[in-house]
């Protein structure tokens, strides 16, 4: 008689991220990073003197601050930023549609098991291989709306009355060194404006793909929502594992003005080796909403810290997060709330499972200064550690002022308890289907505000993370 | 071949034996009721069946329709029909009771065979309604938050949904008030069949005023001392446990 | 913000701290050589640490004022005429098992233990003294836990010019029922207190301590820098008081340091009402299994106060427990600073530990900053913290209003019910109702200053 259990089966698996296709750059800017790249850059892009110019000044600041060793990991140090090549390109015009999009690309998304009917969602999407939009099409139903959903490129060149205006304002070059990096080097990413009352119904998606050795993705986003309006972004990666580290620096800056929201969802997935340092922050207005749904899977280290500056009235901000950190992984993650006008109210939901000698670290910031009144922020962190050497830490800061504001922060750490899973045993779960259950449990409550697919896609990537974790 | 057959099994806890020697058959079809004063380890031989990694076997055999079981493990033991409703069922978060059971019987299908959606809810709704219990329940987390009595209806719906061969009820009456008792009573009865044998493990006589079983065995210093007719169990409670005592002492 | 320290790297230590350092040095010179010596290294090391910085995790948030040290004398000296008038107002607790009164770090009143105590070995002398006697133990005990928290120069002055405090040991197996107590006085204007206390509780031993710090004019400006180290042996028992009332102009400095043996109980209490800047710190260090450490704090902040407090809850022994409660009240334009840590070492699986931060804000110009955090290395723990900041819940206010008591009354019922949660710990009846008075009269006094 077998004593084994059986396996439970996965429509995924890890080793579907881990391939990579000939590369074919038809522009490289090298390795490494100067004026020089700058320079280069801008003239493969054909941009404006003043990007020129806002790039050059974003490179002297980011070589003039220092690595955040002082609160982060050590671990940054071993990134070497002369070898990464910071721009790369085939040098294709975005597409309109998907017959037009290039095979090898499509054969990319078949074997990340996105499935069929989702591909019809990518009718209406920016996919990124490498880092010029390989990929582009605006739904025709969204562009009847006024909806332009662009390239950042396209953004800055053919929209400047629109995008300058936020551009690098809700998070300035010098917020950190990282945004600096992004500032002087960014390209791909999206750009969207959605005018004044217009609800874009379908969620509008990315997948970002890092598919060339030391190769740095520096996307740029930018979305305003105008007054009243609403959209829904999402964004998803996957990557192939490669022996030396990438980087990844991502900046993402949301504007909801008077009354508008919008609701930002990220998958993150990169491979074992990733730097995901990335910085977001949204600016919301008078009764502007501005979610934050941000899910940490993969990478070696992540620094992502999704903030909500609460500009007007009555404004509300909401991060709600997942982190697994297995082997190797240390996912640094959290939320900040600036609150700047009476009765805004923020809502941080953090939940992080460490696997193995994996690290999740929250660190949070709610910041409610003494003129404000009425303001309220919720702010839960839950640890689940499942193996003895699993590792989870806490740091939030909380300061607040004024009058009738109120703060209430928790946090928890536990693991799964071994009567839990003898429960679920007995009623013929294997020891991992057991595991798994309660991992998902744990996380049930977050992922049912996450829109079906990515709550799918996430329960997959849970128990594949999971595997080989007991037992 | 149609039994649980427990041959004598002993069992050790954290260094102490509790289990001694412990023997007894169940046919399908019959309910066998166990009473025993605390600490005689009626729990231990529920644990011990179900395969608890705290519960060393140090001698004897389980025979499942005459297949031993002791090398199997808890999930194994349970696909193979044996069901334990615990005494204290733990709770966990985040997943409810429709999920939790649909995942009980998908583990029971061979690789590549998926439940299917709308008969398992139909199946699951039909024995909500045999054991009188509210739709609304199986939204919920799977005990997080139950009362005693929603617990243990909980436990009623699983051994519905799971139609274990074997099923060993611990102590599910402890704790419950009346009305409680007898919606999970109902719930045995209802569930009583020829395919199926029923472990009932209890410390008080009022049980089974409401499931009436085939056979009561009285445990006594981690063995059976006293078997009988279902009359036994209202000797005991007119003699009270004292009398097993001193029962057990003089056959010792 | 004329009076923010513009902090030098390192080396330029005022002349004048120089000179007094001589001065005190030269004061002891009749002390052992060892401990003398002991006091010169401390300087070398105060001199070549740096001044922290705001950009110090363990500064963060911090003001950092007042810390211009050549503004304090540092050989300041009570005129004996006052000391009788010091030594009547050190009564906090009537009934004790050993008392001594320090004005400006000299002892000015001891009463000794009882012959009995005495003859059980019990220990309960000024430092100085001990110096002769129980060598031994200050060589082991005495600055033996490394501060943790950010106060390592600190600690190194304090070595440097220390000259009072208590040693207190009880030996294996006596417990002792009155309470010890020592007050620390800061008389001088201008002047400077350094205020130890080194508590060994040897196996099964239990004791009461208690350190009041109370200033003869509570408008005068001094500075001080005080120490204590308890060391819990196996399943000994010790509660340790501190009542922290410096002046309102004082900086104020006190590092708490827990050691647990196995089985051990400590129960820390701490309530602070005085200083312009205060900056507590409290490090429990669990190496015994099974032990357990409660740390309770109550600060009451106003005018422009600023009540720092650091916290650590470290875990290195399996299946101890600990749980801390922080609440500080703050009115007026003050500030409160709560940075806790739970940190849980790989071996300290079944951990339970807890930590709460509470503030309550009285006025909108009042600032609590919360920094309450977890590091956690082992699976089997349970560990939470939480932390609130608001107002007096205005429901429960109206409800007294509803029942017609006046508004100030309903406020003050409401704040002091949150003081109770803190104070409701003290098991020392008489010292619990002299704590409430104490905050009373400051919030009277806030009352009538306004």
């Amino acid at each position: 008689m077998s004593t084994t259990a059986p396996t439970p089966s996965f429509d995924l698996n890890r080793d579907i991220g881990d391939f990579s296709y000939p590369e074919s750059h038809k522009f490289d800017a090298g390795a490494g990073l100067s004026e020089r790249t700058i320079d280069y850059i801008c003239d493969v892009k054909g941009e404006d003197d003043w990007i020129r110019a806002f790039r050059k000044k974003a490179l002297q600041v980011f070589l003039s601050k220092p690595l955040p060793t002082h609160w982060a990991s050590r671990d940054l140090e071993t990134i070497n930023f002369d070898k990464i090549r910071y721009y790369l390109s085939s040098g294709q015009q975005p597409k309109r549609t998907w017959n037009e999009v290039p095979d090898d690309i499509k054969q990319t998304f078949e074997r990340l098991g996105i499935p069929e009917n989702e591909r019809k969602f990518l009718a209406g999407v920016e996919a990124q291989f490498d880092s010029e939009a390989a990929y582009s099409n605006i739904k025709e139903a969204v562009g009847k709306q006024g909806v332009i959903f662009v390239g950042s490129t396209e953004g800055l060149m053919k929209h400047p009355e629109i995008f300058r205006k936020f551009f690098g304002k809700v998070i300035p070059t010098g917020d950190n060194k990282f945004s600096a990096l992004n500032s002087a080097v960014f390209s791909g990413g999206s750009f969207i404006y959605v005018p004044p009352g217009v609800k874009v119904k379908h969620p509008l998606q990315a997948y970002f793909r890092i598919n060339a050795e030391n190769f740095g993705q520096f996307e740029r986003t930018l979305i305003i929502a105008d007054e009243g309006s609403e959209v829904t972004y999402m964004e998803g990666c996957t990557a192939p594992k490669f022996g030396t580290a990438t980087l990844h620096s991502a900046v993402v800056e949301l504007v909801a003005l008077k009354g508008a929201k919008i609701e930002y969802i990220t998958v993150q997935n990169w491979s074992a080796n990733v730097f995901n340092l990335v910085t977001k922050r949204a600016m919301a207005e008078e009764e502007a909403v501005v979610k934050w749904i941000d899910c940490n899977i993969g990478s070696r280290l992540t620094m992502k810290y999704p903030g909500v500056v609460l500009k007007g009235r009555k404004a509300r901000g909401e991060v709600l997060s997942i982190a697994l950190a297995n082997d190797g992984q240390h996912q640094d993650t959290g939320a900040k709330m600036i609150h700047a006008a009476d009765e805004t109210t923020s809502n941080i939901i953090s939940k992080s499972i460490s696997i193995g000698q994996g690290r999740s670290s929250y660190r949070g910031m709610v910041h409610i200064p003494k003129h404000l009144s009425g303001c309220k922020n919720n702010t839960e962190c839950d640890a689940l550690l499942i193996n003895t050497n699993s590792r989870t830490d806490t740091y939030p800061a909380i300061t607040v002022r004024g009058n009738r504001n109120s703060v209430q922060h928790e946090a928890s750490v536990s693991k799964v308890s071994a009567d839990q899973i003898f429960y679920m045993q007995q009623r013929g779960l294997s020891e991992a289907e057991a595991m798994s259950l309660s991992v998902n449990g744990f996380v049930n409550d977050l992922t049912r505000q996450f829109p079906m697919e990515y709550s799918v896609e996430l329960k997959r990537l849970i128990d594949l993370e999971m595997e080989g974790s007991v037992g | 071949m149609n039994t649980l057959d427990i041959r004598n099994l002993s069992v050790r806890v954290a260094g102490n034996e509790i289990l001694k020697n412990f023997s007894l058959t169940i046919p399908k079809g019959e309910v066998h009721a166990i009473m025993g004063p605390n600490g005689t380890g009626k729990s231990t031989l529920a644990k011990a069946l179900a395969g608890h990694e705290d519960y060393e076997i140090t001698g004897g055999d389980v025979l499942l329709d005459g297949t031993s079981i002791l090398e199997l493990e808890p999930d194994e033991r349970s696909r193979s029909g044996l069901f334990m409703a615990f005494q204290y069922p733990s709770e966990i978060p985040g997943v409810s009771i429709a999920n939790f059971i649909r995942a009980a019987l998908q583990a029971r299908l061979a690789e590549g065979e998926e439940l299917e959606a709308t008969k398992y809810y139909k199946r699951l709704y039909e024995k909500m309604d045999l054991l009188s219990i509210d739709r609304k329940f199986t939204a919920r987390s799977v005990n997080e938050g139950f009362s005693g009595g929603e617990k243990k209806r909980c436990e009623i719906l699983q051994l519905a949904m799971l139609e274990p061969k074997y099923a060993i009820l611990d102590e599910t009456d402890s704790g419950l008030d009346i009305d409680a008792l007898k919606v999970v009573a109902h719930g045995v009865n209802t569930l009583r069949s020829q395919n199926m044998g029923v472990l009932l493990i209890t410390h008080y006589q009022r049980l089974l005023n409401y499931i009436v079983p085939d056979r009561v065995h009285v445990m006594y210093d981690g063995r059976i001392v006293k078997s009988g007719p279902k009359e036994l169990a209202l000797e005991l409670e007119a003699n009270g446990y004292e009398w097993v005592r001193d029962h057990a002492t003089a056959t010792a | 913000m004329s009076s923010t320290l513009q902090a030098p790297a390192t080396g330029a230590t005022p002349a004048s701290l120089e000179a007094a350092f001589a001065r005190h040095l030269e004061e002891c010179r009749q002390l052992p050589d060892w401990w003398l010596e002991m006091k010169r290294s401390a300087f070398e090391r105060y001199r070549s640490l740096p001044m922290p910085s705001r950009k110090d995790q363990s500064w963060r948030f911090s003001r950092l004022r007042g810390l211009e040290l050549d503004r304090f004398d540092f050989n300041s000296t009570t005129p004996a005429a006052d000391h009788a008038g010091l030594i009547a107002r050190s009564n906090l607790v009537s009934r004790t098992a050993g008392s001594m009164v320090f004005s400006d770090d000299r002892l000015i009143h001891n009463q000794p233990v009882a012959a009995e105590l005495a003859a059980q070995g019990v220990v309960w002398e000024p430092i100085a003294d001990a110096l002769q006697q129980h060598r031994e133990l200050l060589q082991e005990y005495f600055m033996a836990q490394d501060p943790r928290l950010g106060s390592e120069k600190f600690a190194a002055l304090h070595t440097a010019f220390v000259n009072a405090g208590c040693l207190l040991y009880i030996p294996k197996g006596v417990e002792v029922e009155l309470p010890f107590i020592a007050y620390h006085w800061a008389s001088v204007a201008g002047g400077t207190v350094l205020p130890h206390t080194l508590v060994i509780a040897e196996e099964s031993a239990r004791l009461t301590l208690v350190d009041a710090f109370f200033a003869a004019d509570r408008s005068a400006p001094h500075f001080a820098c005080g120490f204590n180290h308890i060391f819990a042996g196996d399943n000994a028992e010790v509660q340790y008081y501190s009542l922290q009332d410096w002046s309102r102009r004082a900086v104020g400095f006190q590092i708490n340091s827990l050691v647990t043996g196995r089985d051990a109980r400590i129960k820390s209490l701490g309530i602070n009402t005085g200083c312009s800047h205060f900056r507590g710190e409290h490090q429990s260090l669990l190496q015994g299994a099974g032990s357990h450490v409660d740390m309770f704090s109550l600060s009451v902040a106003s005018g422009e106060q600023e009540m720092d407090q650091r916290t650590l809850q470290r875990h290195l022994a399996p299946n101890a427990t600990s749980d801390l409660l922080f609440k500080n009240a703050l009115s007026d334009a003050s500030r409160t600073i709560f940075s806790g840590l739970i940190e849980v070492a790989e071996a300290a699986q079944q951990t339970d530990a807890y930590q709460t931060n509470r503030n309550l804000l009285l006025s909108p110009e009042a600032e609590a900053n919360s920094l309450p955090g977890l590091e956690i290395h082992a699976n089997d723990v349970k560990c939470s913290h939480g932390a609130t900041t608001g107002q007096i819940d205005e429901s429960e206010m109206f409800y007294m209003l509803s029942r017609g008591i006046p508004l100030n009354k309903a406020r003050e019922l409401l704040v002091f019910g949150f003081f109770e949660e803190v104070i409701g710990n003290i098991d020392e009846d008489e010292m619990a109702d002299n704590v409430r008075a104490l905050i009373e009269r400051k919030f009277h006094e806030d009352a009538s200053a306004q």
